[in-house]
């Protein structure tokens, strides 16, 4: 492996994912190229249906793709079975999702030891905490995701997503369900999180504003990576 | 560490509720199988110990010939406990008077079951001994000591050798309850047998030795005994058919038989079902927690242990609740009965822990599955694995499951399978109907935002969710009918058997001439009395010419040995009549007729027991006279009434001209005692047998025992509201997001209540219809093969069906989905995660 390739901590090569529908074979994604420098934030934006959260779920492990390779630091993603792709996920990835997942059944400060305790980890509680204390939650630590708001619920998530101090964290519209203010709120807490632990951001959005947040933007239309560009800001910086 | 989380995230649940459900069920199900098993299993106790009490024994050894000793010690070797009795008639001395009587010359063990009851004086009242006749002693029977005209102490004389007359026997526990033989007792003890020198080469002697002790000691024994048996003995046991007592309570036995098989099944059903919701409430978090790298492994483990914890729990809930709930019924139905139940075996705990563990096993395994194999990728696709197919082989395992543990809790092959086929097909019928009736008729031309119509799009939109809803609220309806109606129906039929004025008098040895006289008392005096009957007293001497060489011919099989009744060969109560008896139903042949000549018409038992048919010739011998009569009927006898029957009747021709006396029965009221004494000092030799505590026993056993089966069919009708609870929950979740979008799109909270209302009363009424219809149809065969009840449709249950149906599940939805709109829609929003 070449010291280029050991920067991009994701490689993505001739990715493509067809499923077999009544109607006969759909291609969601197609030929898909690109890598990811570790520690970058990149932003996969597109209409409705184009393919982003497939994309994004075959990055993170969750899907297998048809054909093409995917690398996550240095894992070939696409030969790893389930349960090797659910092992390297709690190593090295954090999740945040529209609909937050939080288990209804366990309290904020339970949900964010979560990862920490399917991987075996017996100082999680500290972490956990602190992390809380990050997003703002201290006082909240006891409370169901019932009780608490959507906005509340969603930084749980992100408390939740950092816990293993993860390298790769994948958010899929992580304000799409959330009020402007909370949203924003949202957003700034994953960037700042973003860059204090060094890890690499990939995330679905339709927010253009959001995206130019992100250093690299991916464009997916109809299945197809349309373009990859850097974003304004990212431009404006180096300019 | 994957034991904390499970731990933790068990507690949880369990506080949320979502455990609630599948653990009622389970409790419910090791709870329903405990109670019924250990009430059923004490009450059969005691059955066979009542019964014991009728032949004084476990198992009684019959043979006309002398029956070896070493048969005695064997038993004894093996902790049997055992006694002798020998019968013979003889003649009976006390100066010029003289009585034929029965002498039973008993061991000193006499009874190894239930109680010698005598009396020290003719007129005090009678107590119960352990005793029997010290050598050189004689018990008789009162109406011997009025016969021979003594009192106790008198002496009477014996074959050669003189006794006192010490005790009046009042009470013998192996004196079948037969009117026609407890009047002439004479008790010696057997050491005084050689003394009265009465026994001769050919003397006509019965010799019986009894046995007692546990069943597997009582089958060890047996089967030393069986090969060396010769032809004249005859082994038989406790079964006593012709007991209105045991009839009853045998029949209480088979209701809770099968109460407990139809319990097993709505427990069953109830843990499918809630299981099912419990997994599928779980595919969100076992998702996420495969996303957040929570392997298949560690997932399997967190939720075995789960199953295994609340099955733990589940089990010793239902263990503790069932075995306090049958100490309850069972001490009740003890003190009533005035007896004491006996201790259930271990049994009826293996059943009941086999089947809690068993059921939530088999029922959630599938579930488990499915919940094993939840994409990660759910988290971002919702509705992934929502809709997992169903596996034949688990349906298959499913339905092996049920078969098993029904078979396993009533030992009963027959019965199971009947059952379990009727349901199955039951089922099988629901699922073809629902598919029409929510398949179908999509086009009815209701206006949108009308309940109705909400309702019947929203059962025709869930339409194999509402199959299988159907399919179990039809399926609680149907068991509960069911019960309800059959316990109704066995408790009217005892009832019936038992009227008010049931007679409570026998009335026996009546001569031709005191006959008009005493009909002419009765009648004037209101006392009810049932037909005369004319007896006379004769044997079954040979079948088409051939001598009946034996009284049974001995079989091989042990339950004919029980069945086998003593009575052939020796003396039988024949009668003449010219009409069918009331209680009699002819089943094969002709009745008499005006012109009959030389016909015979036997009870269906006998005929099996003597080995012969319609058309056969019976040579009968009455004292030194004989004579032939051809089979021409065969009668079905109800032996619960309490009226005189008859193994044999024959056509007033033949008997006519033979000495008789009569029997009947009357009813005697308190105020009218006097009246009846009065009678009976009119004409001594008429006996009168009173029978009240007999039937009071029977009425108070029927009493207790119809309470008993109040009892489990609370118990059922508990598990089939679980059926229906466990069914509605399991569809609240879907029906809380269109609550959430009806809401959102500013439906009135009335409208999404009365459709909810509307939808379950549809339901309920649909699934009651069809319960009615099908419970009736299995009570019509039920009734017959497993009740000898008299087979009929109940018109009634076809209305209360549908409408019980359509309440019931209409309210307990309603109650749910109430609970549910109280809440706000952010709320509703916030609940559904």
């Amino acid at each position: 492996m070449s010291a280029l390739s050991q920067l991009n901590i994701i490689q993505v090569n001739g990715l493509t994912k067809t499923v077999t529908t009544v109607e006969g074979d759909l291609t969601i994604l197609s030929d898909i190229s690109f890598n990811v420098k570790s520690g970058d934030s990149v932003a996969v934006v597109g209409t409705s249906g184009s393919g982003k959260s497939t994309l994004l779920s075959l990055l993170a492990g969750l899907d297998q793709s048809t054909s093409g390779s995917i690398h996550l630091d240095g894992a070939a993603l696409h030969d790893l079975d389930e349960e090797a792709r659910a092992a390297l996920r709690a190593d090295k990835v954090g999740f945040v999702f529209q609909s937050f997942m939080l288990v209804q059944s366990l309290t904020a400060l339970e949900n964010v030891m979560l990862p920490a305790e399917l991987a075996g980890s017996k100082n999680a509680k500290q972490q956990a905490l602190e992390l809380l204390e990050k997003v703002g939650l201290s006082h909240r630590v006891g409370h169901y995701p019932s009780q608490l708001s959507g906005g509340e619920q969603q930084r749980v998530a992100i408390a939740r997503a950092f816990i293993g101090t993860p390298k790769i964290l994948f958010a899929d519209e992580p304000s799409a369900n959330l009020d402007s203010k909370n949203g924003r709120l949202i957003e700034s807490l994953l960037f700042e999180l973003n860059k204090e632990h060094g890890t690499t951001l990939i995330l679905v959005t339709h927010d253009e504003q959001l995206a130019e947040k992100c250093q690299q933007i991916l464009h997916i239309e109809a299945g197809q990576l349309v373009t990859v560009k850097e974003s304004e800001e990212v431009q404006a910086n180096v300019g | 560490m994957w034991a904390k989380l499970a731990l933790k995230l068990f507690s949880r649940e369990f506080k949320r509720g979502e455990l609630t459900v599948i653990s009622a069920a389970i409790a419910l199900a090791v709870l329903t199988v405990l109670t019924l098993s250990m009430v059923t299993d004490r009450i059969g106790q005691s059955i066979a110990q009542k019964s014991s009490a009728f032949i004084a024994a476990d198992r009684v050894l019959a043979s006309n010939h002398q029956l070896p000793t070493e048969y005695l010690q064997k038993a004894q070797e093996q902790s049997l406990r055992t006694a002798k009795i020998t019968y013979f008639d003889t003649m009976l001395f006390a100066g010029d008077e003289m009585q034929l009587g029965s002498v039973k010359a008993v061991s000193d063990s006499y009874p190894l079951k239930g109680e010698l009851k005598v009396k020290t004086r003719l007129t005090s009242d009678a107590i119960v001994t352990d005793e029997v006749p010290k050598t050189g002693e004689v018990w008789l029977s009162e109406s011997v000591f009025y016969a021979l005209n003594i009192q106790v102490g008198s002496q009477v004389e014996l074959g050669a050798a003189t006794f006192t007359a010490s005790r009046v026997v009042a009470e013998e526990p192996d004196a079948p309850f037969n009117v026609f033989s407890s009047s002439q007792r004479i008790l010696i003890n057997e050491r005084d047998i050689d003394a009265t020198q009465v026994i001769q080469p050919g003397s006509r002697v019965f010799y019986r030795q009894l046995y007692a002790g546990e069943q597997s000691d009582l089958d060890t024994f047996y089967a030393w005994l069986k090969p060396q048996m010769k032809e004249n003995q005859q082994w038989y046991g406790v079964k006593d058919r012709q007991s209105p007592i045991a009839n009853s309570l045998n029949r209480a036995e088979s209701f809770l038989l099968l109460a407990g098989l139809l319990g097993i099944i709505l427990a069953a059903v109830a843990i499918a079902v809630s299981a099912k919701r419990y997994c599928e409430r779980q595919y969100d978090p076992v998702a996420m927690m495969k996303t957040l790298g929570g392997s298949r492994a560690t997932i399997r483990k967190i939720y075995l242990l789960h199953l295994s914890l609340v099955c733990t729990m589940s089990v010793i809930l239902g263990l503790v609740i069932g075995y306090s709930l049958q100490m309850i019924a069972s001490d009740y139905l003890a003190q009533s009965m005035g007896t004491e139940l006996p201790s259930a075996s271990a049994k009826p705990w293996l059943i009941a822990v086999s089947t809690g563990v068993i059921c939530a096993v088999m029922f959630s395994i599938k579930p488990l599955l499915d919940l094993f194999d939840i994409p990660p990728l759910r988290v971002l696709r919702r509705n992934l694995g929502d809709r997992l197919l169903v596996s034949k082989i688990h349906l298959a395992m499913s339905a092996l499951t049920v078969f098993l543990l029904m078979w396993l809790f009533s030992n009963n092959i027959k019965i199971t399978a009947i059952l379990f086929t009727s349901t199955a097909f039951l089922i099988v019928v629901l699922f073809g109907l629902s598919k029409l009736i929510f398949g179908g008729g999509r086009k009815l031309g209701l206006s949108p935002g009308n309940s109705w119509s909400l309702a019947i799009a929203s059962i025709q939109k869930r339409a194999n969710v509402n199959a299988v809803q159907l399919i179990s609220f039809a399926l609680a309806i149907k068991l509960l009918l069911f019960l309800i109606v059959l316990k109704n129906d066995m408790i009217s039929d005892w009832q019936s058997q038992l009227p008010a004025d049931a007679p409570n008098s026998f009335l026996v040895n009546i001569t031709e001439a005191e006959l008009e006289p005493i009909t002419s008392f009765l009648a004037e005096r209101d006392m009810p009395t049932s037909d005369f009957y004319p007896i006379v007293r004769g044997r079954v001497n040979a079948v088409n010419g051939e001598l009946v060489a034996r009284e049974v011919s001995l079989e091989d099989n042990e339950k004919k040995d029980e069945e086998a009744r003593s009575g052939i060969g020796r003396e039988l109560n024949l009668t003449w009549r010219a009409e069918l008896p009331k209680q009699n139903e002819l089943i094969d042949g002709t009745w008499f007729t005006e012109n009959s000549v030389a016909e015979a018409s036997l009870e269906e038992s006998m005929l099996a027991r003597l080995d012969v048919e319609l058309g056969d010739t019976l040579t009968f011998l009455i004292g030194a006279q004989s004579f032939d009569a051809k089979i021409t009927s065969v009668r079905k006898v109800n032996w619960n009434t309490l009226k005189p029957n008859f193994f044999i009747i024959l056509s007033p021709d033949v008997l006519q001209s033979f000495p008789a006396t009569y029997i009947s029965s009357v009813r005697v009221n308190k105020d009218q005692k006097r009246e009846f004494s009065e009678l009976l000092r009119q004409y001594p030799t008429v006996n009168a047998i009173d029978v009240e505590s007999f039937i009071k026993q029977i009425r108070s056993t029927i009493e207790q025992v119809s309470l008993a089966i109040g009892f489990v069919l609370a118990i059922v009708v508990a598990c089939g509201a679980l059926v229906l609870i466990s069914q509605v929950q399991a569809s609240l979740g879907e029906r809380m997001q269109e609550i959430v979008i009806l809401r959102t799109l500013g439906a009135k909270g009335r409208l999404i209540k009365n459709a909810t209302l509307y939808e379950f009363l549809l339901l309920g009424f649909t699934a009651g219809l069809v319960a009615a219809v099908v419970s009736d149809v299995a009570l019509l065969i039920v009734q017959k093969q497993m009740f000898e009840l008299a087979g009929k449709l109940h018109p009634h249950i076809w209305l209360i069906g549908p409408a019980a149906g359509g309440l019931f599940v209409a309210c307990l939805g309603y109650l749910m989905i109430a609970r549910t709109m109280r809440k706000n829609t952010q709320g509703l929003l916030r609940s559904l995660g």
